[in-house]
């Protein structure tokens, strides 16, 4: 650590001396030799980050005068988020320095050249011990280096509003076993109330990665199918799998079980699901990420004290409640470092900072995390931070992750485009599969692909 | 583009004469009648902003507030949320209106008082860009700023929208200088003044109320423009105001809809006055309605 | 107005002058130095984009993965897969629907009627009138796609003015989001017809329609036989300058519908973006940037063509 300081201080004097030759590339701080510019998501109700950044920026700056922190909140909704931060990655003058990056992303940005690799930094780093390996994984490239420190991970799940599941006459620990019983627990709470909507599943373009996440595929990792075949390295095409996913997306908003395809298609879904639907007991079931509670707790941007009495959890359950009779899905979040940042040494150094124990354990807690380094794990601040902590991690054990290949991205706005055309009625299930299949093929090409 | 060409007055439509004719009176009930009920559709999605702006709670409908409140001004006319970006729309329009007026103006000189071979085929192309539809090609232009290292840059994006103006702006102002008689300045010509010595002193001034039509209109586009500065400027602090208010509609809209309203009318307001200002300018000083030919 | 694009009569234009006794052609330099800044400034940002589309369409350029980091030339692969997408066979089709029914036929149509029964209604209506549309038409673009989202919208103002005569209103923007847009344009964009139709009438000797009258021709023959042949021009003139502007309407569709559900109001602009941005295929949003290039490119080559006579 102290060595990386000293690195640091040393690249900051260099630049102090070379700053009247050459102009630096950045924004010209106030007096600042170097800047760093950290780019992140704030959005909606996401606006933990946000806070998390602009005390990271007071203190460092306290701590190290000669280095200014540009903040640059992205006020986009999630897809919306991908394209500014591919937009500014794609100019050498625009790229962040430090960037909040979705795991997801990090192996298609690396073969773009966006992200520079940590293992040096990460090896004077002693405090990378206490990641889990699991979460240290995701934030690999295809050549094996470290490229994101993962801030945290999630799983997802169904949440449901126990007031609107008594009315149907569902008990509060309703644990549905298989596709079949969601079905039917959402046609009672329709019967019982039309104005409640049953259930919500993201579909569609506009909820970007929830949707093919979320929604999509908490389906088909429940099915035998999967997306991708990790052995052979292979995308699964014509998979049955794959329809039965969208004949579920189908049946929901066909027979009105699901929100209106024009609400469904708002991108701001996510933030009236938790701020305005679940609070209002005008929503029943929602398939959503563990992460929910961040903004109902104190502070949070639609704080509901009494959530933990009104929401109840339950794991999604497999297509048929065969083996392991549930699924989850995990993501999560990393921060990255921009391939073309003057100061890498002080970059990593906000980096080590932004992500140390504390502030680590304060993301956790507040945006409702699943702690990636033990220590936060440990900490009781954390285990007691919410009731739902406990019920989410443990889905750990049944989680799925996605193919972490760097044609993800392209295959998943795919499965939007599939998941839109079947709840809008465009096309019927085998047709957007069919139209799946062939966009596939175009992504990967014929021989990456593999007949499910 | 064009479209923001014919920002000039709407001509005072004359009474056709024929009213006095019998039935006449019938006539003009029934148009009156229909003209209002058109007033009716264009004024409904316009209300709604009017009055959701004053309503404490606001919907998406169009109705009188229940209760009339400047609650919604004091949440969005804030400093980071509306004032800055209202501030780089200034920046942003004004720097695309000076160098616009100043390349028109420059070069419309030579066109207007030369002749020359070069005049009809640098017309002809100038009229070929004003047709193009460059903003709809806002995907290559992105491209290339990444390649001139002018992503996020004010200036470039001043230029860039300078360029697509520049047409248009090209063609009103050698209209209006056109109309400034060439005789005045074949005095400044004999004492020996030059060319761009004549522009400043003689031509220049004949032609202000010519050149702030143009200003403003070049002004009022830039300021209105949003699919440009959507791609062309990505940090926060650059952007302007029509950004930050999709970005605010994007977070917030589909639930604080008075407050958006409100942002959308202190935006608007200045676009809509200055629309007032060059009706009043080109009324008073350049007959432009007239010439409508085509 | 549209006018300022027929250039004024040459009248001014007149005897040079002559400050020096240069050879001529270095004179000639001179005298055109000032269109330099001009010139500089359309060349880089207007040819530039027109060259890097072309250029960029040939290209596999992306946003992300290896693509971004070394586009590769892959000849005219963009074009052909344009051709065998089916969304660009529908994306053409709805961006000619939204042209055509907004455009060709709502703006003018109902610019021209606002010309003529402007002439003759109460002045206070008329006036009030020409100002909320002209209204609709100077506010900034973002404001108008919200203001008619809110109008359109399934708990909008129409909904509730059809709910208050007991019709229930169709979801507007997701069941006919074509129909949305396209209305939404009328109302955008009349403005700019009405005036150049009220300016042309305005222009129609008296006489003319006068004689017509006193002939017995009634109010819509005199429209047909009189004025229309009388302002043709400014009727081409109009038709082509709203096409124009129509086929590179992004925000009020992109507000509204962002182009959906699904395709179903994707029209050529949207579908680029989309593709090159959301789906990070950059070449291949170049590539249908360059078909709306080329669509442009002749229109205006049409329009110049007609506008001809009085260039010369």
């Amino acid at each position: 650590m102290r060595q990386v300081r000293l690195t640091a201080a040393a690249a900051a004097a260099l630049l102090v001396l070379t700053a009247g030759a050459c102009s630096s590339g950045g924004a010209g701080g106030d007096g600042g030799a170097t800047t760093i510019k950290i780019a992140y998501q704030k959005f909606g109700n996401f606006t933990q980050a946000d806070e998390l950044f602009r005390d990271v920026k007071a203190e460092y700056e306290d701590a190290n005068p000669d280095v200014t922190i540009e903040l640059v909140p992205i006020e986009a909704s999630q897809n919306d988020y991908f394209t500014k931060l591919a937009l500014m990655n794609r100019s050498p003058s625009t790229a962040p320095d430090l960037m909040y990056e979705d795991t997801f992303m990090i192996k298609s940005d690396v073969e773009a050249g966006y992200l520079l690799p940590l293992d040096e930094h990460l090896a004077g780093w002693d405090e990378w011990d206490q990641f889990v390996e699991g979460a240290k994984a995701a934030g690999l490239g295809d050549d094996g280096k470290t490229y994101g420190v993962p801030m945290g991970t999630d799983t997802r799940g169904l949440w449901f509003n126990t007031e609107v599941l008594a009315k149907a006459g569902l008990p509060a620990d309703w644990a549905p076993t298989s596709w079949d019983d969601v079905l039917e627990a959402a046609r009672a709470i329709k019967a019982a109330d039309p104005e409640v909507i049953p259930l919500n599943v993201y579909s569609g373009k506009p909820m970007g990665e929830a949707s093919t996440m979320q929604g999509f595929e908490m389906l088909l990792y429940g099915t035998d199918d999967r997306l991708y075949d990790e052995d052979s390295g292979k995308w699964v095409v014509g998979s049955q799998g794959f329809r039965d996913a969208l004949g579920f997306i189908e049946t929901i908003y066909s027979e009105g079980l699901a929100p209106t395809p024009q609400q469904a298609l708002d991108p701001n879904l996510g933030s009236v699901v938790s701020g305005e639907w679940l609070p209002q007991g005008r929503l029943g079931i929602a398939l959503d990420g563990s992460w929910m509670p961040g903004s109902w707790l104190e502070g949070g941007e639609a704080p509901w004290p009494e959530w933990s009495e009104v929401m109840g959890t339950a794991a999604m359950p497999t297509q048929d409640g065969g083996e392991p009779g549930a699924v989850s899905m995990s993501g999560g979040w990393t921060l990255a470092i921009g391939a073309g940042t003057q100061d890498p040494d002080v970059a990593f150094d906000v980096l080590t900072h932004a992500l140390d124990k504390e502030n680590a354990l304060r993301f956790a807690v507040e945006n409702s995390q699943i702690a990636v380094r033990e220590d936060v794990a440990a900490e009781p601040e954390y285990l007691e931070a919410n009731p739902t902590t406990k019920f989410f991690s443990d889905l750990v054990e049944v989680t799925h992750f996605r193919p972490a290949t760097s044609d993800y991205a392209q295959v998943s706005n795919a499965i939007q485009v599939a998941m839109e055309a079947v709840m809008t009625g465009q096309q019927s299930v085998e047709e957007a599969a069919a139209a799946y299949d062939a966009a596939v093929v175009d992504i990967v090409g014929e021989q990456n692909t593999v007949e499910g | 583009m064009a479209r923001d060409a014919t920002l000039a007055p709407a001509a005072p439509a004359p009474a056709a004469p024929a009213l006095a004719a019998p039935g006449g009176r019938r006539l003009r009930a029934t148009t009156t009648a229909v003209l209002a009920l058109i007033g009716v559709c264009f004024l409904l999605p316009l209300g709604w902003i009017l009055l959701a702006s004053f309503d404490a709670r606001g919907t998406l409908v169009v109705r009188l507030p229940q209760e009339w409140s400047l609650q919604n001004f004091a949440e969005v006319l804030t400093p980071e949320l509306a004032w800055r970006p209202l501030w780089n729309s200034f920046l942003l329009s004004a720097g695309t209106g000076l160098l616009t007026v100043v390349a028109a103006v420059l070069a419309a000189y030579p066109l207007s008082r030369y002749q020359s071979r070069l005049n009809k085929p640098f017309l002809y192309t100038v009229l070929f860009g004003t047709c193009l539809p460059i903003t709809a090609m806002m995907v290559p232009v992105y491209s290339l700023f990444v390649r001139l290292g002018q992503l996020d840059s004010l200036a470039g994006t001043i230029a860039f929208m300078a360029a697509t103006s520049l047409p248009m702006a090209i063609w009103m102002t050698k209209n209006f200088m056109d109309s400034v008689p060439v005789s005045l300045e074949e005095a400044a010509w004999t004492d020996g003044a030059t060319a761009m010595t004549a522009l400043r002193r003689v031509v220049l001034p004949l032609m202000r109320p010519g050149v702030a039509v143009v200003f403003i209109f070049v002004f009022v586009q830039a300021w209105g423009n949003f699919f440009v500065p959507f791609v062309l400027l990505l940090s926060p602090e650059k952007q302007p105001a029509a950004v930050s208010i999709f970005a605010f509609f994007g977070s917030y809209g589909t639930v604080a809809y008075g407050q958006l309203a409100a942002y959308s009318l202190a935006y608007s307001v200045p676009a809509l006055a200055l629309y007032v200002l060059v009706s009043r300018l080109t009324g008073s000083s350049f007959a432009l309605a007239g010439a409508v030919k085509g | 107005m549209a006018t300022t694009l027929a250039p004024a009569p040459a009248g001014a234009r007149g005897s040079a002058p002559e400050p020096g006794h240069r050879p001529r052609a270095r004179r000639t330099a001179v005298r055109y130095l000032p269109l330099v800044p001009a010139v500089v400034l359309l060349g880089v940002f207007m040819l530039g984009p027109v060259v890097w589309s072309f250029y960029g369409s040939f290209t596999n350029a992306a946003l992300t993965g290896r693509n971004a980091l070394a586009p590769s030339f892959v000849g005219l692969q963009n074009y052909q897969e344009l051709l065998a997408d089916p969304e660009f066979p529908k994306s053409l089709w709805l961006t000619v629907l939204f042209v055509l029914a907004s455009a060709v036929v709502g703006q003018n149509v109902l610019g021209l009627t606002l010309a003529m029964l402007l002439r003759s209604g109460a002045p206070a209506v008329r006036t009030v009138v020409s100002t909320l549309v002209v209204v609709a038409w100077v506010l900034p673009e973002i404001v108008a796609s919200f203001a008619l989202y809110a109008f359109f919208h399934d708990a909008g103002t129409l909904n509730a003015l059809l709910g208050a005569v007991g019709i229930e209103g169709p979801t507007w923007l997701y069941e006919t989001p074509m129909l949305a847009v396209i209305l939404a344009n009328v109302w955008r964009g009349t403005a700019f017809s009405m005036l150049v139709y009220s300016a042309a009438v305005a222009e129609v000797p008296p006489e003319l329609t006068e004689a017509a009258r006193m002939d017995g021709a009634t109010a819509r023959q005199r429209l047909v036989w009189v004025i229309l042949p009388t302002i043709r021009r400014s009727v081409s003139t109009n038709l082509m300058l709203t096409t124009l502007q129509t086929l590179s309407v992004f925000t009020l569709i992109y507000v509204m519908t962002g182009g959906g559900p699904g395709t179903d109001s994707s029209t050529l602009p949207i579908l680029a973006y989309q593709e090159a941005f959301k789906f990070a295929q950059v070449g291949y949003g170049t590539a249908i940037a360059t078909v709306m290039l080329l669509i442009g490119a002749v229109f205006s080559v049409v329009y110049i063509r007609s506008l001809r006579p009085e260039v010369d």
